[in-house]
């Protein structure tokens, strides 16, 4: 009986180690220890043995019995352990991910959103005004005189559509400067109705249009517009938002300059250059002597405010005007070749961004 | 205008310890760009390039720098002086005494200085040859390079005529008519557009364009001997016209066009003789002549040291905007706070308000030296998240970027194929640049479209555009509708092919993003295939089936401006349900032609306690719908939905023929 005990233990033993998967581990479990298994007729057998032999041989039973559960137990983490380790030989991380779906926006919308939230920290907010205008918004309110050269043919695009005794023809807008005397329209109606001075900060994105086409223009392109309308406003004030600008837009490391120059709708004007981001300043191929041109800015005209019907002796202004594409552009990392490329819509540049 | 001088030219103007990266970076800052200073050649000059804004011709010349210079130098702390011109009025130096009868019009041509000269043509000196390379002029003859040599120094354009090829000796300055032929001196014909300035020769031959270019039948050849040199200043907006109308774009007309200061031509005549005299062993033939009908009188400006500290933001001593305005060559009076300036001659036309004023104070004493400040909020427009059109417009592009789409940007101005609407409702360019940009486009399926021929290559696109379309309307300006655009073509990014029920499910969603509720669709009555999408009774927009020869696949088109007029960002709260839903699928088997949108609705008119009909599943003629039932306050029983279902089987089966399976 001993020795028929021990051969099961024997046979369990050495089947359990020789077992390759977990399936099979089952199977002997239960050709041992099942209701028919080995063992357990071993136990039956037990039973009928004389009294005095039975509890040794039950108590060496027993002893067998969890020898062979703990082997099966240990057997069966092995196994998992072993499996998990042949699963994770089989992972291969440099397969591609299997992506959720996701597109990209436009290099000139993720700009716009940019220079929006940026202007928004400081109390400087987005509006829209037409792109197809009366002449009156884009040049006579602007102080723009009646032979000046960007009323030409050849710089701007005129309609065919009726002129207005008032207001003159309607072209598509050169600038967002247009916005400029109808905001300040909108302020003195809102100054009349709250009885509070006015107050004018105003941010206008758009689509501009210029007869010119070539690597570095567009004939749609976009500006973004700042207005900043009250009493005392300052060259300084002026320089204070275009600090914050060009620091927020292009990082720290960036520096700005601010030359003199001439529009017909600020007095003075001026013309902002910001260091290039590939050489920052020292001078490089991309730039002038270090210096890349942003754009132009400049306080706002006493004709302009007139115009606007704000009294030029109480309240002044400063206001610039830069392209979207063009700042774009001046980031650290885009410099496109070709302008013309932002409106090819060849999907392949677009899905870059 | 950009201009380009060496150091060693403007050094005979200005005496100054600076040096030329100094005289660059010091003139950047406060009057004209230097955008480059680059070694000359070989030697040991340097050239400056210089962009000079349209309000400053005076300082399109090595003098009108150098007198810069010399003012704004010393407030960077460098010595420096305009050297004065040592220039003598010329004596006749001939027997006899040679004439031109010249009849001026004083509305067209505001001053004419001339001189007739007896001249030996070679070639020029080195040092101007030098000067005019470069410049970028190129080099001739002594006796034309003078003409561009002075415009190059002096700042006023001047001009040579062959004295003998004048045959009648008399220059009547008129205005051109319409139709009158030239031949300017590169040998090209023009067609005059009539309001040129011309000089006729009192035969009706025009014998120069003045301002602009000299005519082939007039100006100096080699065998010239005696000539008029001519310095004329002109209507600047005259020769803008002439000169873009013919496309004539001369030095000369690009400096006449900004308008030149009349009190230079003068000093240009006699500078030039001067240089006649050395290189071309010139001898004066005639008295100088000098018509100058009327002299411009700058305006004299008033303003306070107050308005210039507060426009720049700074204290500036009164003495100190003095000293800058005087240094500029200003004429200023005044007693304690209030000042009256009168800018010089080169400077009328760009100095008249105080505005102006302030500038020449401020650029001066330094843009550099103004601080930075914020402007104060004093009070801020309320903002309300729904009422604001950009957050919308953000909120649906970024899903639609989320969804898989690459977002593009079209030309709102389309070629005449691509055109949605007919041409008298279109707004059109009356100057069109090309072909292709020409007219105003209706809508952004075409565009779209357009950019699939861009990306022939792929397979599957899937792209969407938020942009204006214009309504061409009468006596008011275009309406400028946003729209949104979406095209699919091929599969989605979930694999499946693109079909009509993925361009409603994108409609679909766009409203539930936007809150909007009461979507319908119509069937397209004509030959499209698609839908025609409303809000309630408004026309939203339309989904379009395409199949062609850019492939298959669906556009849609919606109106965003009434989409966000109705756009609501609101959220409401339900009680989430007590009692558990009981929920079961119903097939049945019915005619194609009946609308799966009529069986919703009458299942749902059912019992209130049919709380969610969807179609799950279709099969041939055969569709599942899967209901869901719910009691907000109780639990349902067998019975209760048997009930229910009993009824919409009976309904389903009489309305529309249906049998349950």
């Amino acid at each position: 009986m001993e020795e028929n005990l021990l051969q099961i233990k024997n046979d369990a033993l050495s089947l359990i180690f020789e077992t390759e998967d977990p399936k099979s581990l089952e199977e002997l479990k239960l050709q041992f220890l099942g209701r028919s298994g080995r063992l357990t007729l071993a136990f039956k057998e037990i039973a009928g043995l004389p009294l005095e032999k039975r509890a040794e041989i039950g108590k060496l039973g027993n002893e067998i019995k969890k020898v062979i559960e703990d082997a099966i137990a240990d057997r069966a983490m092995e196994l998992k352990k072993s499996a998990q380790k042949k699963q994770k030989n089989n992972l291969d991380i440099t397969n591609p991910g299997i992506k959720p779906p996701l597109g990209h926006l436009h290099l000139v919308t993720q700009a716009i959103e940019e220079i929006t939230s940026i202007f928004e920290k400081i109390g400087i907010t987005r509006v829209r005004y037409p792109e197809v205008e009366w002449d009156y918004y884009a040049f006579t309110a602007l102080n723009f005189p009646a032979n000046h050269p960007a009323r030409d043919d050849w710089e701007t695009f005129f309609t065919t559509d009726n002129t207005d005794s008032k207001k003159g023809q309607i072209v598509l807008t050169p600038h967002t400067s247009n916005g400029q005397v109808r905001e300040m329209e909108k302020a003195v109606e809102e100054s009349k109705k709250t009885k509070m001075p006015i107050n004018i900060r105003m941010l206008n994105i758009a689509k501009c249009y210029r007869r010119q086409s070539d690597v570095s223009h567009t004939q749609m392109f976009h500006q973004f517009e700042g207005l900043v309308v009250g009493k005392n406003i300052s060259i300084s004030h002026l320089k204070g938002v275009l600090e914050y600008f060009v620091k927020s837009y292009f990082g720290e490391k960036r520096e700005f300059r601010i030359r003199p120059y001439h529009f017909q709708f600020t007095e003075p004007s001026f013309e902002i250059d910001v260091t290039c981001g590939v050489c920052l300043g020292k001078g490089c191929k991309l730039c002038k002597a270090g210096w890349l041109e942003m754009g132009g800015a400049g306080m706002v005209h006493p004709n302009v405010l007139n115009y606007g019907k704000i009294d030029p002796t109480i309240y002044t202004g400063f206001a610039f005007g830069w392209g979207v594409e063009r700042v774009l552009m001046m980031k650290e990392g885009i410099e496109i070749d070709d302008l013309r490329l932002l409106y090819s819509n060849k999907l392949e540049f677009l899905e870059q961004f | 205008m950009d201009i380009k001088i060496l150091d060693s030219h403007l050094r005979e103007h200005l005496q100054t310890n600076a040096k030329p990266t100094d005289i660059a970076r010091v003139l950047s800052l406060t009057s004209a760009s230097i955008e480059r200073v680059e070694k000359f050649g070989a030697s040991t000059d340097f050239v400056y390039s210089v962009e000079i804004t349209t309000n400053r011709p005076d300082m399109v010349s090595v003098r009108g720098i150098a007198r810069e210079a010399a003012t704004v130098l010393p407030q960077f702390g460098f010595s420096a002086k305009l050297l004065p011109l040592d220039l003598k009025v010329p004596k006749l130096e001939t027997k006899d005494k040679l004439t031109i009868d010249i009849k001026n019009d004083p509305k067209l041509v505001y001053r004419i200085c001339a001189v007739i000269m007896e001249v030996e043509m070679k070639d020029s000196p080195k040092y101007i040859k030098e000067r005019l390379e470069a410049a970028g002029i190129r080099s001739l003859n002594n006796i034309i390079d003078v003409t561009n040599y002075i415009m190059l120094e002096m700042g006023h354009p001047s001009h040579v005529f062959d004295y003998d090829r004048l045959h009648t000796k008399r220059l009547i300055i008129r205005e051109s008519k319409k139709g009158e032929k030239v031949v300017t001196l590169d040998k090209k014909e023009h067609t005059l557009l009539g309001g040129d300035i011309i000089a006729d020769n009192g035969k009706g031959e025009i014998i120069d364009l003045l301002g602009v270019m000299g005519t082939l039948n007039s100006v100096v050849t080699n065998n010239t001997k005696r000539i008029l040199f001519f310095l004329d200043n002109n209507d600047p907006w005259k020769i803008r016209k002439t000169s873009m109308g013919l496309a004539i774009r001369t030095e000369a007309a690009a400096l006449n066009e900004k308008g030149v200061d009349a009190e230079l031509a003068y000093n240009a005549l006699l500078r030039g003789v001067e240089i006649y005299k050395k290189d071309a062993n010139a001898k004066v033939a005639s008295d100088i002549i000098d018509i100058y009908p009327k002299k411009n009188k700058p305006t004299t400006i008033k303003t306070t040291g107050k308005k210039i500290s507060q426009s720049i933001g700074v204290e500036v001593p009164v003495k100190k905007s003095v000293e800058i305005l005087k240094s500029l060559g200003f004429d200023v009076k005044g007693a304690g706070d209030v000042l009256y300036a009168t800018p010089p001659t080169w400077r009328e036309k760009d100095v008249t308000i105080e505005e102006d004023l302030v500038e020449e104070v401020a650029r001066v004493y330094g843009y550099h030296n103004i601080p930075s400040k914020l402007p104060t909020f004093d009070r801020a427009t309320y903002y309300h998240l729904d009422k604001s059109q950009f957050y919308w417009e953000q909120k649906i592009k970024n899903a639609l970027r989320d969804w898989g789409f690459t977002e593009v940007y079209t030309y709102s101005l389309v070629a005449k194929n691509l055109l949605t609407n007919p041409l008298e409702k279109v707004v059109t360019l009356r100057n069109p640049l090309d072909e292709e940009h020409v007219y105003l486009r209706t809508g952004l399926s075409t565009s779209l479209a357009a950019v699939l021929q861009e990306n022939k290559i792929m397979e599957n696109v899937c792209i969407f555009e938020l942009a204006n379309v214009y309504k061409k309307q009468v006596k008011v300006l275009p309406k400028e509708i946003l729209t949104l655009g979406i095209l699919i073509k091929g599969k989605m990014q979930n694999g499946e092919t693109v079909n009509f029920y993925h361009a409603k499910g994108i409609v679909e969603e766009v409203a539930v993003i936007l809150g909007v509720k009461n979507l319908k669709f119509y069937e397209h009555l004509e030959n499209k295939t698609g839908a025609y999408v409303n809000i309630g009774d408004e026309e939203l927009g339309e989904i379009t089936i395409f199949d062609n020869i850019d492939g298959k696949g669906v556009i849609v088109e919606l109106n965003f401006d009434l989409l966000r007029t109705h756009a609501n960002a609101k959220k409401t709260y339900t009680p989430l349900p007590k009692y558990p839903p009981v929920v079961e699928d119903i097939t049945i088997v019915v005619e194609p032609n009946i609308k799966t949108g009529d069986i919703i609705d009458t299942i749902k008119k059912q019992s209130s306690l049919v709380n969610e009909v969807i179609l799950s599943g279709t099969y041939q003629n055969s569709r599942t719908f899967h209901i869901l039932y719910l009691d907000k306050n109780k639990n349902l029983t067998t019975e209760d939905v048997a009930k229910i279902r009993e009824k919409i089987t009976k309904i389903l089966s009489e309305k529309f023929s249906a049998v349950v399976k």
